[in-house]
């Protein structure tokens, strides 16, 4: 029942305005720190390690206990269960050591923010001082000091692999083929290390989080969240208590690119409300915290080593990745094992071998971040098959045709490739740069140049991520979608009054899909996350509606006494082939229809239910990572960028950028191209700009003065977006997801065109100004 | 620490205020007077959510004590439509797609309705200029910089 | 490890009434109180813990702070309390001193400069400065409010380090003034962010030429460079060159050069000491070569 015929496109493929637009415009929507809690609400601040390796040796909290309008002070000693959602590894605040700068010591709930802080100042804390690990390839070696001593007795699900008495939390191996064997009928061979730094999310709401406690012990917690059945989850995990006892309601949220996915600092005002029972206790990160203190994208080294044969057929790709996971890795586990089951980028290849390990460092804690594993990934991959196309002497769009995987291909895990657009989107990427043809640069001091790159990306989830819906009629005949997955300012709850309006038969307009997401109320979803929400609760949503207009064509076929076959309800009215008689939903959708002569009525309110999970996804083998569907699907894409660079500071300009992922469907075409747009920014930003400067475990830039993002002024003359449209066997009218995706190529097709323009290859990201102009002046090409 | 009686206008109406010496504007709108359209992203003067418009300039909310606002006209995100009716701004943002998580709208708004008082006819150049003090994370600017432009032709 | 307070530390506003009587609470209250006027930069760094402060002593609208003047005869004088964006726009500034115009526009956003002044760029003595290199080429004097009564403070002696400035408690900026612009003037601030716009400088150059018949070339440059060294560099062997030597593609890139060779950067977050000083000669010579240009059109 989830694949819905094509026939119908009143509301499908149509760029419908976003249903929750007016009121961000206007300064009425409510995200969560907007919402008032009046006199009795407690403010929460934390004491952070200054150390990036340390042992606690003593805390005293004794002084800042002592301080007028303080409620609460906690210390890990009052929280003395691990957590983590993929590898129990951390407490809510540091018992024994701290592992990075910033975690988390203990926690105070004052009268208000300032005597809150003033109190952390007053906890005296002692360290013993500890060598620390500052990057993941010395990390993995025997050489480096053990982070988590007790590693083999963490708690982690049966696909993260640790490896016990070392620092990798999890090693994800895929062989296919015979790596070794290949090389030898290699006609070409490329090897190079690639380095990406951390960055961070950078949503512009930061972290915040109000939680409560009743007399009974009943949480409630209000979190800028992504993720609010996994928070009430992961949360009742390690309190050791059941989910009903835990609301976990999230509000509009401003952005969250994946940081605000899982329990981070949110875990931080649960422990505290537990002791200050019935006031609500907000806690919120200042920018700089959410910097540092709070989720990362972890940073990566990749030793790739490619091949191919005279003609430019890959032969063999060899990926062996250092994920810098940081002090904690119980979500970076799962971004090592996504970056590994699709480590050898969209490419067709008899023989791949990738080791992809996640490694403890004393560094800020890794999580996921919008595709997460992927820009990292496709940063070395791609990068180096551009390096190879060169080498074998083949255009970079023929040598990428050539070998980007197709439907019927075998891909790296032994999963079977479905029918992909990639090869459409790189056509349309290249044209829109034209391709091929040398363009003369604005000024004598500049070099002119193209790139461009491909990607995929699987959504990266447990096997049975799923997702469920409500629909639900009114007197008016509008219809209330109840849905528990998040708007994150991608449009999903626009997506949804979409498809909710299309399966149902009703105007889009009477459809409403409104937050807050309520684990008391909505229905289960599992995390806004992956970009599966239009694909998975699409599904949902698809079939709740499908169940309501069930409900109402057998209830008016009984009413009329005509087979449910010959009724049909548009634009708000069940109407009959067969008669041609009319009714609109009004009221009978609450109230059900009489019977002829006050004979009784038929019907009742009106309420649809539906789910959606994958059944088919199946485990993969340790040893090999082989299995028969390891994912549920992959989105790809191409990316094509015009760019000149200027010799005289190193600064790049692009001319133009553009973009084409195949979707599937696109159920509303603008809001996917908003998408491409923005996640295109997104990559540019982080390729060009970004990076956690880390000396020494310290974050050297934690505020927007010195972590830069791209403003008005840096983005490229000319966006383009073009929607390609292979449709997903499961996916509502075949569409699959796009939210992350569009980011993930343009670290790699920034540095090919900078190569392409100048001839000298900068490989690690950032690509600022600073370092393209030095490699130049060590190339010779400017003096 | 001592409290300031200021009185000011926000959004056309007067208010009076009792404020603390190191309140900011923005913390004094939100706390308050319950203003929440204007946002708190950095309290650094760097990312622009909390601009307001202080006596028809806009200025980071978070940069400015509210003791210094005695006789200020202040006008936010909230004061922008009148009578229900959007400003031109506000209808082209929406028109062109230049909301997503909506967190930074407020202040782009703002930044938009001033750019558009001082120069009603402003170049691409002049707006990506003038709204290079607020960041957004979602949109990748395009859709915002073509509202400015529309919410100009409109009032041509 | 910064982790600043999420907002502002305890402190008080002091609104004094007169020059006269914030100087006395300013000596009174050495190590305590700041004179405070945009608050752009005294803000981040009460935050974060730099600066702890009792007192914030408001002293815009006092005596003359508020105002631009400008006089054919005697020059032009910008209050301590001019926001940025009001110095952009003066018709008298964009006519007499557009450079002033050009460097203030390149500082930070629109909504920050509603904020920010010049007097409090230079008082903060950040040697990155956007504006304090055209007011030193320019020939600025900070006219002072001190425990003493009023004196004037020039430029070539008035920083001491990242920071660090000739004045005392109790001493407030209360403007800069500035003489006529050399007959013929013509000037550029160039500055080099990591953004397009917005941003600090990793390199600021500013120039100003003008045609001076008791120099060799003809011309005199005054050059300031911004983020190069502890304190606003002006690199004076460039310029010396400028005077003696006809002025020509190759004396530019001498000059730049020379101007490369004076700065004294260091390796911060923002950039390394080898990219700046590649910067300060690639920069130097692309506003010399505009100056020159615009001199000889």
């Amino acid at each position: 029942m989830t694949t819905a015929s094509i026939k119908e496109t009143t509301n499908i493929g149509v760029s419908k305005p976003r249903v929750d637009v007016r009121e961000k415009v206007t300064g009425a929507a409510i995200f969560t720190d907007d919402i008032q809690f009046g006199a009795g609400l407690l403010y929460a601040r934390v004491k952070r390690s200054p150390y990036p390796h340390a042992i606690i040796k003593r805390i005293d909290t004794s002084k800042a206990k002592a301080l007028p309008g303080v409620k609460v002070v906690v210390t890990g000693e009052d929280f003395p269960h691990r957590t983590g959602l993929y590898l129990k590894d951390r407490y809510i605040f540091a018992r024994d050591r701290v592992r990075f700068v910033g975690e988390p010591v203990a926690g105070v709930a004052a009268i208000s923010e300032e005597i809150a802080q003033k109190a952390t100042d007053l906890i005296e804390v002692e360290y013993e001082v500890l060598p620390g690990v500052h990057d993941p390839v010395y990390g993995a070696s025997p050489e480096a000091p053990l982070l988590h001593p007790d590693l083999g007795n963490y708690e982690v699900p049966n696909f993260i692999f640790p490896v016990p008495n070392t620092n990798i939390s999890n090693h994800f191996k895929v062989r296919k083929g015979d790596v070794d064997a290949a090389w030898s009928q290699c006609a070409a061979i490329v090897e190079h290390t690639f380095r990406v730094p951390h960055v961070q999310h950078v949503p512009i709401e930061p972290h915040v989080a109000i939680a409560q406690v009743d007399g009974e012990g009943n949480i409630t917690l209000w979190a800028s969240s992504q993720s609010p059945f996994a928070q009430r989850n992961l949360i009742a995990k390690s309190l050791n208590m059941p989910e009903s006892k835990i609301r976990v309601i999230a509000p509009l949220i401003g952005g969250g690119f994946g940081s605000k996915a899982g329990i981070t600092m949110e875990a931080i005002p649960v422990a505290i409300a537990m002791k200050a029972k019935g006031h609500p206790v907000k806690f919120r990160l200042t920018r700089e915290e959410e910097f540092f203190t709070n989720f990362v994208r972890q940073g990566l080294v990749a030793k790739i080593k490619v091949g191919c044969d005279k003609d430019g057929r890959l032969l063999a790709i060899q990926n062996e990745m250092y994920w810098d996971g940081g002090g904690y890795t119980d979500y970076g586990v799962n971004i090592t094992r996504a970056g590994g089951y699709s480590g050898s980028g969209p490419f067709d290849c008899p023989n791949v071998k990738v080791d992809s390990m996640c490694v403890y460092t004393n560094h800020p804690v890794g999580g996921a971040y919008r595709g997460f594993g992927m820009s990292e990934v496709h940063t070395g991959i791609v990068q180096a098959m551009h390096m190879l196309s060169e080498k074998i002497g083949m255009d970079f769009a023929e040598f990428l045709k050539l070998n980007v995987v197709q439907e019927g291909d075998k891909i790296l895990t032994g999963m079977t490739m479905h029918k992909t657009g990639i090869k459409e989107c790189i056509d349309k990427v290249t044209q829109a740069v034209n391709w091929g043809i040398k363009e003369p640069p604005s000024a004598p001091n500049k070099r002119r140049g193209k790139g461009l790159a491909v990607m995929w990306k699987a959504p990266a989830m447990p096997p049975n991520a799923g997702s469920s819906a409500l629909v639900k009629l009114n007197e008016d005949a509008s219809v209330t979608v109840l849905i528990g997955g998040q708007e994150i300012g991608q449009g999903s709850f626009t997506a949804m009054a979409q498809i909710a309006a299309e399966s149902l038969g009703v105007p889009f307009e009477s459809v409403k899909v409104k937050g807050p997401i309520d684990t008391q109320y909505s229905p289960y979803e599992w995390q806004t996350v992956a970009s599966r929400l239009t694909w998975s609760m699409g599904n949902a949503v698809r079939n709740a509606a499908l169940d309501a207009r069930k409900k109402i064509i057998d209830m008016v076929a009984e009413a009329w006494g005509e087979k449910p076959e010959d009724l049909d309800i548009k634009d708000g009215y069940v109407i009959s082939y067969k008669t041609e008689e009319s009714i609109s939903l009004k009221d009978i959708v609450v109230y059900g229809i009489p019977k002829p002569d006050y004979s009784g009525w038929v019907g009742g309110p009106i309420v649809g239910s539906g789910n959606f999970m994958p059944t088919y996804v199946t485990g993969l083998d340790k040893e090999t990572g082989q299995g028969e569907r390891a994912v549920v699907h992959y989105t790809t894409g191409a990316q094509a960028v015009d760019l000149e660079v200027d010799l005289d500071t190193g600064q790049i300009t692009i001319l133009k950028a553009a973009s084409a992922f195949d979707v599937g469907k696109a159920i509303n075409p603008d809001l996917v191209k908003s998408q491409i747009e923005g996640g295109f920014v997104q990559g540019m930003s982080s390729a060009i700009f970004e990076e956690m400067k880390l000396v020494n475990g310290v974050m050297q830039n934690p505020s927007f003065v010195d972590y830069r993002i791209a403003t008005t002024a840096d983005i490229p003359k000319v966006i383009e977006a073009y929607i390609v449209e292979a449709p997903q066997d499961d996916g509502p009218w075949g569409a699959r997801g796009v939210g992350e995706h569009p980011m993930v190529p343009t670290i790699a097709c920034l540095a090919n065109a900078i190569y392409d323009a100048t001839g000298v290859r900068v490989s690690n990201p950032p690509l600022s100004a600073e370092k393209i102009y030095l490699a130049l002046l060590d190339a010779g090409v400017v003096k | 620490m001592s409290f300031h009686r200021i009185i000011l206008t926000v959004n056309g109406s007067t208010e009076q205020v009792d404020v603390p010496g190191n309140m900011t504007l923005l913390q004094m709108l939100r706390e308050k007077l319950a203003l929440t359209g204007t946002k708190n992203g950095c309290a650094a003067g760097e990312c622009g959510a909390c601009t307001v418009l202080m006596n028809g300039e806009p200025v980071n909310s978070c940069m400015v004590l509210a003791a210094e606002c005695d006789g200020a006209e202040i006008v936010t995100v909230e004061g922008l439509a009148q009578d229900g009716q959007l400003d031109i701004v506000q209808q082209t943002i929406i028109d062109e797609g230049g909301v997503q998580c909506g967190f930074c709208t407020p202040g782009m708004l703002i930044s938009a309705r001033a750019l558009l008082n001082r120069n009603p006819s402003p170049t691409e150049a002049e707006i990506r200029e003038a709204l290079v003090g607020n960041l957004c994370r979602c949109t990748g600017y395009a859709r915002i910089i073509s509202a400015v432009k529309a919410a100009a032709e409109a009032t041509q | 490890m910064i982790n600043p307070h999420p907002g502002l530390p305890e402190l008080d506003y002091i609104k004094p009434a007169s020059l006269e009587e914030a100087s006395k609470f300013l000596a009174a209250h050495a190590g305590e109180a700041k004179p405070f006027m945009g608050g752009t930069d005294c803000f981040v760094r009460l935050r974060d813990g730099a600066w702890e402060l009792k007192y914030l002593v408001d002293v815009k609208g006092l005596d003359g702070t508020n105002t631009i003047t400008f006089d054919s005869q005697k020059g032009l004088i910008i209050g301590a309390a001019v926001p940025m964006n009001q110095v952009i726009s003066h018709p008298d500034i964009v006519k007499n001193y557009p450079l002033l115009s050009e460097a203030a526009r390149t500082v930070a956003s629109y909504q920050l400069r509603n904020r920010a002044t010049i007097v409090g760029n230079i008082c903060n003595a950040s040697p990155a400065g956007d504006t304090t290199g055209a007011c030193i080429v320019l020939g600025g004097v900070l006219n002072v409010f001190g425990p003493k009564g009023k004196r004037t403070e020039p430029l070539s002696s008035f920083f001491k380090g990242p920071g660090k400035t000739v004045l005392e408690a109790g001493d407030i900026v209360t403007s800069i003034s500035f003489p006529l612009p050399p007959n013929g003037a013509v000037g550029r601030y160039i500055k080099l962010g990591r953004n397009m716009l917005s941003d600090l400088s990793i390199v600021g150059v500013t120039v100003l030429g003008y045609p001076d018949k008791t120099t060799k070339s003809g011309y005199r440059f005054k050059i300031a460079l911004a983020s190069v060294a502890p304190t606003p560099l002006v690199p004076t062997q460039a310029e010396e060159l400028l005077a003696e030597k006809a002025i020509s593609e190759e004396t530019i890139m001498e000059a730049a050069q020379a101007a490369m060779d004076a700065a004294t950067p260091i390796d911060d977050v923002r950039g390394s000491a080898r990219y700046r000083k590649y910067m300060v000669r690639n920069l130097t010579r692309q506003a010399l070569t505009d100056v020159w240009k615009k001199l000889t059109e």
